[in-house]
């Protein structure tokens, strides 16, 4: 996603939308998707969350998925303390911002933070982040009153939202044949594990088989960067 | 065990599920984040894996979202759901990248195959 304008941000009340909309599809209170969003802050997370809830999935099994989904946070986290860290910013702080620690408030975090006096980074951070938290809680809020309000067809296309939205942004950052075997087998193995696994574990199954046929290929073809 | 909290949390149950299931689950690597420090390289090995995975994984969510849709979405059939995600994915190429304007046309296909069948 490109930085500096309004486009990120529009992006993501899309797809917050989307998540409020699923949010009240799979019969959960407008307020449980709210705190997903305040809590949570990650979308695909919420996506797998509340996705596979609707598809039966076994909680447990939903509980590894949205944990493996998550683990990119770890990086990120990491890359971007150094930025934060200031005299009084100690690990309680730290924790703090981590939480705000999403793709956007990344990106925009990585790009803005270096140009500020080291007192008003974390501030500034999570004040940042934090308002952009609050405007996509009211998305998830208004996603979840409007797919009943709306004629079928609109309320159709604010569930469709959510995938259209995570099949481009999976495209969007796409870069190696690794990277489009692992879009594309995980988006072909869903239905054949669901068939094999039961509903389950499939999307685990699918996911680990997928993406780990993914990462033969990156080692195959001796890619650097993926 | 699940079931037993199920029970007993009564109308709080959505709200464990998000803290237990969702929030907990994410949390803890960015805890493991501030912690690590330094140590960790982004692009070891290990985190390259971690990524397919997680790619893989939302790619399959995405295709059961579209494949077995509960809800609102289920009025349009299935050839319209794939169809217009088709469209919003050619329509990535054709707005040059833009992933707003492709989310744009693949809800413009979808919206007029659901007015044809609703």
């Amino acid at each position: 996603m490109r930085q500096g304008s309004g486009l990120p941000s529009l992006v993501l009340m899309a797809s917050l939308i989307g998540v409020g909309g699923l949010t009240s599809d799979i019969g959960y209170p407008m307020l449980a998707g709210v705190l997903s969003t305040v809590l949570v802050w990650a979308g695909p997370a919420q996506v797998l969350l509340f996705g596979s809830i609707a598809a039966g999935t076994s909680l447990p099994a939903v509980a590894i998925a949205v944990s493996l989904s998550s683990i990119r946070f770890l990086p990120m986290v990491v890359a971007i303390i150094p930025l934060l860290r200031g005299p009084d910013v100690g690990t309680g702080k730290l924790l703090i911002g981590a939480h705000f620690v999403a793709v956007t408030s990344w990106t925009e975090g990585r790009r803005l933070l270096p140009e500020l006096p080291e007192a008003e980074r974390f501030p500034f951070f999570v004040g940042f982040a934090g308002t952009v938290m609050a405007a996509a809680s009211v998305a998830t809020g208004a996603g979840y009153y409007l797919i009943g309000a709306l004629p079928a067809a609109l309320a159709a296309a604010l569930l469709f939202t959510t995938p259209m939205f995570f099949t481009l942004s999976l495209i969007a950052g796409s870069r190696t044949a690794a990277d489009w075997t692992a879009l594309v087998l995980g988006f072909a193995f869903a239905p054949l594990a669901t068939r094999l696994a039961g509903p389950d574990f499939d999307l685990l199954i699918g996911g680990l088989v997928g993406g780990t046929l993914a990462f033969a290929v990156h080692k195959l073809r001796g890619e650097r960067h993926a | 065990m699940l079931e037993t909290l199920e029970q007993a949390s009564g109308g709080f149950w959505p709200y464990l599920v998000v803290i237990l299931i969702g929030f907990l689950p994410t949390e803890i690597w960015r805890i493991a984040g501030v912690l690590a420090g330094r140590n960790l390289d982004e692009n070891s090995q290990i985190m390259i894996w971690v990524r397919m995975v997680a790619a893989a994984l939302v790619a399959g969510v995405v295709a059961k979202l579209l494949l077995s849709p509960s809800g609102a979405l289920a009025v349009v059939p299935v050839w319209g759901r794939a169809g217009a995600l088709a469209s919003g994915v050619a329509g990535f190429w054709l707005t040059r990248r833009s992933v707003l304007g492709a989310l744009v046309i693949g809800e413009t296909v979808l919206i007029a195959v659901g007015l044809a069948y609703s």
